[in-house]
């Protein structure tokens, strides 16, 4: 190689391991905040039902402020890199989808679309290049939605209140019919979709308990679907 | 609120990305396989001549035929560079790069056969265009590295197994200098580029079989008081004696990149 091609080269890789270290950072940022809101969130297993919104405000301003790392990040990846860099992040990414559609499944009972999860997490369209939500993520951010459910539905009876576990099944039931419809190849994705078939039987329990011993009112057992 | 529609559009958006990437798998098998076979149209077109190392013209002739056959890769890429357009292109880099690094393996000893030098990431690039100089899709680094690495063990099989030929044993000493220069300007990159440690010793075993070559034609032929050019002489006539099937033979039997000199 002559020292002149050997020279490029090496400034070519300098670059690139600079980027990474200052995606890096960002990252570190991330999951900085992630973390926070993880430990924020585990909280929801012991607050009663009427100090959850309370809960719920403390942990929101985190959860945007995500959207300034988002903005560094779509900043330092240079144009069409997103699927480069992506798995740097994807851990802190899905983590943060988790947040966002458990604060969501909290305030409202509902699901977080994929496109309300991006914008809650200041993630913007015109950044699809560079740093997106891709579905993979969004759906692995739903299954660790799901596994929490499944906790949260053993420990709001502990906290007395016996129909959250009713609408959680129903949720559930809704998300994993989804997920069903998926042709999953044998990847990480697939095999957290198998384990949701645990958290199903775990919130089941719950529900035939509470229906059992009639500690919810009678006929109520279906109004938490959201069909 | 049913969630099924949603989900129908994550199935289409996976299954697509899915059926995709197969594809991608699958051509990029098709480019390993033709680079493969081009490797050893290349050592066989080099030892099937009379006298590969009396003048460049075997080697030269063997490099054309090469970069004959490297045209269908080159016509592959070209018909999947739209599936890699923009973020594609990174998006499915994993399953384009081992069929790629195979090319580019093939493309570095065409080139070496007929420069004797190393190809340059710039030139690998500029065969990755079409006919209006647009790329079908950018090179890394890290694709051009680890395959000019692989480059070092097509080398070692090359001068090793053309020593017997007239010229063979100064053909192995300069593949020999080449590949020891290979392996110490790669060096500097091992930290940026994964895998390639693993290449580098891979070309450190291929340097020490070529070395240890060279070693025995200097010892040998110190016992003689001959020109090389004498001893090439002795040494085909004492084979064409022994042996009547063409040397070039034997190549026509292997088909599998297997270590068959080690």
């Amino acid at each position: 190689m002559d020292a002149q091609d050997l020279e490029k080269l090496n400034d070519m890789l300098d670059n690139e391991s600079d980027l990474r270290e200052k995606i890096r950072d960002k990252i570190n940022d991330l999951d900085k905040k992630t973390r926070i809101m993880v430990g924020i969130l585990n909280k929801i297993h012991s607050t009663r039902t009427e100090s959850i919104p309370a809960l719920l405000d403390s942990v929101r301003p985190v959860l945007i402020s995500c959207g300034e790392t988002f903005e560094g990040l779509a900043e330092l990846i240079p144009p069409h890199q997103f699927w480069r860099w992506k798995d740097m992040w994807c851990h802190s990414l899905r983590t943060a989808v988790f947040a966002a559609t458990i604060i969501e499944y909290l305030t409202n009972h509902s699901l977080l679309s994929l496109k309300a999860a991006a914008e809650t997490l200041g993630i913007k369209e015109e950044w699809r290049d560079r740093v997106t939500l891709s579905a993979e993520d969004y759906l692995h951010g739903l299954i660790s939605l799901v596994n929490e459910l499944s906790r949260l539905a053993v420990n709001t009876v502990t906290l007395g209140n016996f129909e959250e576990p009713l609408r959680i099944s129903a949720f559930v039931k809704d998300l994993f019919a989804g997920f069903s419809m998926l042709n999953l190849k044998n990847d990480t994705l697939r095999r957290r979709f198998d384990s949701l078939k645990y958290d199903i039987k775990k919130i089941e329990e719950v529900v035939y308990d509470v229906s059992l011993r009639k500690l919810v009112p009678a006929g109520n057992t279906e109004n938490g679907s959201s069909k | 609120m049913s969630l099924l529609p949603t989900f129908q559009s994550f199935r289409d958006e996976l299954d697509d990305h899915n059926d995709r990437r197969e594809w991608l798998i699958k051509a990029s098998r098709d480019v390993t396989n033709i680079a493969k076979k081009t490797i050893f149209l290349l050592h066989r077109v080099v030892l099937e001549s009379e006298n590969p190392f009396d003048d460049r013209s075997a080697s030269i002739k063997a490099s054309k035929q090469g970069r004959e056959k490297l045209v269908q890769i080159q016509q592959i890429y070209a018909s999947l560079s739209h599936e890699l357009v923009g973020e594609k292109y990174w998006r499915y880099q994993r399953q384009v790069s081992p069929g790629l690094q195979e090319f580019i393996e093939a493309l570095a000893f065409a080139h070496f056969l007929e420069f004797s030098t190393l190809i340059s990431f710039q030139q690998v690039q500029d065969t990755l265009r079409d006919s209006n100089g647009n790329l079908y899709f950018p090179l890394t680094i890290s694709d051009y590295l680890l395959g000019v690495s692989d480059l070092t063990g097509e080398l070692m099989r090359h001068a090793i197994s053309g020593f017997s030929k007239r010229g063979g044993r100064s053909n192995a000493l300069a593949v020999c200098a080449f590949v020891r220069n290979c392996k110490a300007d790669f060096e500097r990159f091992t930290p940026h580029v994964r895998d390639l440690s693993k290449k580098q010793s891979v070309t450190a075993e291929s340097l020490v079989k070529i070395e240890d070559a060279a070693y025995a034609a200097v010892v040998r032929s110190s016992e003689y008081d001959l020109t090389p050019d004498m001893l090439d002489d002795l040494v085909k006539s004492y084979l064409s004696n022994q042996n009547d099937e063409r040397p070039g033979e034997r190549w026509r039997d292997q088909d599998r990149d297997t270590d068959f000199f080690s």
